[in-house]
């Protein structure tokens, strides 16, 4: 080990990593001054960390584990949105899934008398969970001795990379920023009334269930706060631009979707936009305008949803960068402030690299802890090739029921290879445990399969049990397996996902 | 398919024959070689010859008949039927020692695989209901749970089953039977009718797949007259109170654990270890979760008789066989799963040499399903050494069709064959136990990835995760290819179909880590895996 972060700090290896973007003479000239203007005020570190989410904790742990003194500086609490949201949207969906097994119970022998749900309740377990998963950060981090700087950070105009928190400063040669994002807001000026709703971040503070609620968005936070709301009680109203969900998903997926939203009882204005937002004494009253794009000739329609408790924008999400004084570092951005980043994680400055949310690209948990962890052992352990492969990711849609996705649509497959050259296999089945329940909903499967050989690119499903199903066959779908490997695999009975193995 | 459109099905026993049963892993016996051999070259013969003779005299009246509609059966009678050939299937069922009979389809639907899944389904909710209060579910008084209820509704959806069985062999042009088969030479099989007629069908290749049906112990008196097995349990119209049940197979851990979690008093008594034929750490699991759950487990013990009481309970007396001293208790019901045995009696297999195994009674089979009796085939429960499990018989079945069509020559895989095992802690694998890696490959040449997880949904519920395990037996150096995976949790059976198949595709531990967890679901711990056994690491997963 001791071995490695010699090599890793020596000049020679990092003037080599850093001729692929500089020229040898600006660097030499540049590590000159930087050694000039040392600091003794300035910590010095191997590996920087700004922002303590889950990219920013696993790259520092793992660098840390590879032998480099390692902080990370975060302003908030530790685990970032995974801890503020994912975790806690899983919790709610679980309570949400207990409100549909409580309705399927009496089918099942059950004798369930009278239930009411209670958001307080939960809200106190969920909260005491995150405060506990935040202890379990600081211990892990305190364990992979790695330094944890509380406070905002901020690039200083020195000519090294630096970073100031609190007055003070610290300084790496390897500097990772992983500040994640946030949901978008939109203000009174984009529409007259628009801060009187909340976002993901806010729906986590409700003290108690809305009566009514009003999601604007089609995106996936969207699909699954809708379907928390729904099933626990709250009447709710979905307001999309177009006419369904989840509209970069295959269109397989994203018409279920949409029709299980709707057969749950969320009440789904299509073509539509809110035009303004104003509080009233019984709630919030919202616009909204309706008007089919493809019916030219149809008027547009506007209507108002009253008393409205829970008015909550899902409409994206935007990079933090704010504070941060990026522009000190001269770091390339795109349009919309996401911080542009190679397939090695190198911003366009060398020595400082992002990863997850704040970079744009696949904004899901585990991409930024692997995408944290390949970097550490790129920089620390000279796996000069270690980077992460940003195809085939897969991801799930914890929807009602839950949706589980990898690798390419069949638009996109089509749009790709071509349509002669793409085949599809479809089935839709009512799942066993609805067997003998009278609420049914059924669970759809679909691969994408290219060439003759018939290699799977995509996989795509809705149902009970998806979320659990879906890893690995993402394992296989990586491995390049075909549809003929898919029917060579014995299947497990009786399950849902024996379905993928059996198609025909 | 919808329950209201199903017509009841008469009342008479209808079909029969049978596969089930979770498989002993990692007990598969290969066959000789010399019979594999053999067997090739008589498929190969035989076929070219009759294809010929048939097409020039028509001198049988099918292609194929099947003895035993079962989900191998079914199956294998379809495809032939897909295949043009012209294919009968005769199905029968006999009523069990305690008068238990259904329709057709076999074990799977009727006794097995289907009614067990929903049980454990109906038991799992009532583990929802004690979780859906810590989810802030305010339920007003006790739950309580009503086995009519639930039995009726799962013997409707297996009566549905039964009746789409038949729709859709009429649809396929398969001849359905409802008759007792038996050879009488290896073109002809003799038909008995429930009422005693008989009739003589013709067909170019026999298969037999009549699988198997539950055992009763030897020498327990009173075991016959006062126990049940699992081709009762399920088409109970009143719940059974206070139960125990016997030897700790998968059949009797699934049965305790469902039995358990719809909140009845279940003991389960085991003669030497549960699970024989598993990875043992994970067998351990199973049983001191179930333990937790309620089960009761009376260890190393053996049975002696059965007495039924004049309150009506049944006495059981047992000897511990550690100590050697004898014990008794009172229960309502007692369920033997002590094992099965294959249904070959009444085949008349004997007269014409079909040989079988000795000390199991099953047949001997080549690689490509042949006996040693040309023209005549056995898959599934029945064969030696093959596992006892629905997708096997059906693949099985389906292919061996085909090569009988001559429009192929795949044989049957019977290596990765992942299965799971349905107890309130569900448990899936699929590959060698570590136990079987390391005996094959050597301590040092295997590399165990483990790691002790706590299901999301286990936490704001309080449960206790300590059993929710999974560890990757992985050939050590190298890519490190994966021998063997094991994972119990919450939907096992959903998470392990996928790393079956990159099992089957051969994937490595590498492949493992290149692939992007799920987050959070239980799956993405097994691509998250990092500790080894040998590192004497703690393998408790921290964190997201």
């Amino acid at each position: 080990m001791a071995i490695l972060r010699q090599l890793a700090r020596s000049p020679a290896t990092s003037c080599l990593r850093e001729q692929l973007f500089w020229s040898p003479r600006r660097h030499a000239a540049l590590t000159r001054r930087a050694m000039a203007s040392a600091d003794p005020q300035t910590t010095r570190l191997d590996f920087l960390v700004i922002g303590g989410g889950s990219g920013g904790l696993a790259g520092a742990r793992r660098a840390s584990e590879l032998g480099a003194s390692a902080a990370v500086i975060e302003s908030h609490r530790l685990g970032g949105t995974c801890r503020a949201n994912h975790v806690p949207s899983q919790v709610m969906w679980n309570a949400a899934v207990h409100a549909e097994y409580l309705h399927d119970h009496s089918d099942y022998g059950f004798e369930v008398e009278s239930v009411r749900f209670s958001w307080e309740a939960l809200k106190a377990k969920r909260d005491a969970y995150i405060s506990h998963l935040n202890r379990i950060y600081r211990n892990n981090l305190d364990k992979a001795k790695v330094q944890n700087i509380q406070g905002h950070a901020r690039f200083t105009n020195d000519p090294e990379p630096t970073v100031e928190v609190d007055g003070r400063k610290y300084t790496a040669p390897h500097i990772l920023i992983a500040t994640g994002g946030q949901p978008t807001v939109l203000s009174d000026a984009d529409i007259p009334g628009g801060n009187l709703g909340i976002t993901s971040d806010g729906f986590f503070e409700l003290e108690t269930l809305p009566k009514r609620t009003v999601i604007v968005g089609a995106g996936y936070i969207a699909v699954e706060m809708a379907g928390i709301l729904s099933t626990l009680g709250s009447k709710t109203s979905m307001i999309i631009r177009q006419s369904g969900v989840l509209r970069n998903f295959d269109s397989f997926l994203s018409t279920n979707c949409t029709k299980e939203l709707q057969n749950s009882g969320v009440d789904l204005w299509k073509n539509s936009q809110v035009t303004s937002v104003r509080k009233t004494e019984k709630g919030l009253e919202v616009t909204v305008v309706t008007k089919d794009q493809e019916k030219k000739n149809d008027e547009e329609k506007t209507s108002t949803i009253q008393e409205v408790d829970c008015l909550l924008w899902a409409i994206g999400r935007q990079p933090n960068t704010s504070g941060l004084n990026v522009a000190a570092m001269g770091l390339e951005m795109d349009e919309r402030g996401h911080i542009v980043v190679d397939e090695f994680q190198n911003t366009s400055r060398p020595g400082i690299y992002a990863v997850g949310d704040v970079c744009g690209k696949a904004l899901l948990t585990p991409v930024a802890i692997a995408a944290g962890r390949k970097l550490a052992h790129r920089l620390f352990e000279d796996k000069n090739d270690s980077k992460l492969d940003y195809s085939c990711i897969p991801t799930v849609v914890f929807s009602h029921p839950p949706i589980g996705t990898v690798g390419l649509t069949e638009e996109e497959a089509i749009r790709s290879r071509g349509k002669e050259n793409v085949k599809v296999y479809k089935t839709s089945f009512t799942p066993m445990y609805h067997a003998i329940t009278s609420r049914k909903s059924q669970c759809i499967m679909k691969l994408v399969c290219e060439g003759k050989e018939e290699k799977v690119v995509g996989l795509h499903m809705q149902g009970l049990g998806c979320d659990e199903m879906l890893q690995g066959f993402a394992v296989a779908i990586k491995m390049g397996a075909t549809k003929a490997d898919f029917d060579k695999t014995v299947a497990i009975h009786p399950t849902s996902s024996e379905e993928f193995v059996t198609m025909r | 398919m919808a329950l209201s459109l199903i017509p009841p099905l008469t009342d008479g026993p209808i079909s029969y024959q049978a596969i089930y049963q979770p498989a002993q892993t990692g007990s598969f016996h290969n066959n000789n070689m010399a019979a594999l051999c053999r067997g090739r070259h008589r498929w190969k013969r035989t076929n070219c010859l009759h294809v010929l003779t048939r097409n020039l005299s028509g001198i049988y009246d099918y292609d194929l008949v099947v003895i035993g509609g079962g989900s191998g059966g079914l199956a294998c009678s379809k495809e032939a039927a897909r295949l043009g050939q012209k294919a009968a299937v005769l199905d029968y069922v006999e009523p069990s020692v305690k008068g238990t009979k259904w329709g057709l389809g076999g074990t799977c639907v009727n006794v097995g695989c289907i009614p067990k899944k929903l049980m454990h389904q109906a038991a799992l909710l009532g583990t929802a209901v004690k979780d859906a209060r810590k989810y802030g579910w305010q339920i007003s008084g006790p739950i309580c749970h009503d086995w009519a209820t639930m039995a009726e509704a799962i013997q409707n959806h297996v009566r549905s089953l039964n009746w789409g069985h038949r729709v859709q062999l009429q649809d396929k042009k398969v001849k359905y039977l409802n008759v007792k088969g038996s050879l009488v030479d290896e073109h002809t099989v003799r038909g008995l009718t429930k009422a005693g007629k008989e009739m003589i069908l013709t067909a170019k290749n026999i298969v037999i797949a009549t699988g198997g049906r539950p055992n009763y112990p030897i020498g327990i008196p009173g075991a016959k007259e006062h126990g049940i097995t699992s081709d009762d349990i399920f088409w109970l119209k009143k719940e059974m109170v206070l139960s125990s049940t016997r030897r700790g197979s998968d059949v009797a851990l699934e049965c305790a654990g469902f039995l358990t979690g719809i909140g009845l008093d279940t003991t389960v008594m085991v003669r030497s270890i549960a699970l024989r034929g598993f990875d043992q750490q994970m067998a351990g699991l199973i049983t001191d979760y179930m333990a937790t759950y309620g089960t009761k487990f009376l260890w190393k013990s053996v049975p002696k008789s059965v007495d039924k009481l004049s309150s009506g309970a049944l006495q059981v007396t047992w000897t511990d066989t550690r100590t050697g001293d004898e014990h008794k208790d009172t229960y309502d019901s007692v369920l033997w799963a002590v094992g099965r045995a294959p249904e070959t009696k009444a085949l008349g297999l004997d007269q014409l040499g079909v040989r079988l195994k000795k000390e199991t009674g099953k047949i001997l089979l080549g690689s490509d399903e042949s006996t040693s009796v040309p023209n005549i085939f056995a898959f599934g429960d029945i064969g030696e050494g093959r596992p006892e499990l629905t997708p096997t018989a059906v693949k099985a079945g389906k292919l061996l069709a085909r090569r009988l069509a001559g429009l192929s020559a795949e044989l049957m895989n019977y290596d990765n064959v992942p299965t799971t095992v349905f107890t309130p802690l569900e448990y899936a694998c699929v590959g060698l136990s570590e136990e079987d890696a390391e005996e094959r490959h050597g301590k040092d040449g295997i590399e165990v990835y483990h790691a002790f997880y706590k299901p999301l949904e286990f936490i704001v519920a309080e449960r206790d995760a300590s059993q929710c395990y999974l560890k990757v037996v992985c050939a050590r150096g190298g890519e490190q290819k994966i021998l063997g995976l094991h994972f119990t949790g919450p939907n096992a059976g959903e998470v392990a179909q996928g790393f079956a198949m990159g099992f089957q595709c051969g994937a490595t531990y590498s492949h493992l880590l290149q692939t992007v967890g799920i987050h959070p679901t239980c799956a993405e711990e097994v691509v998250k895996v990092n500790i080894t056994k040998r590192s004497g690491l703690d393998p408790a997963v921290t964190g997201c």
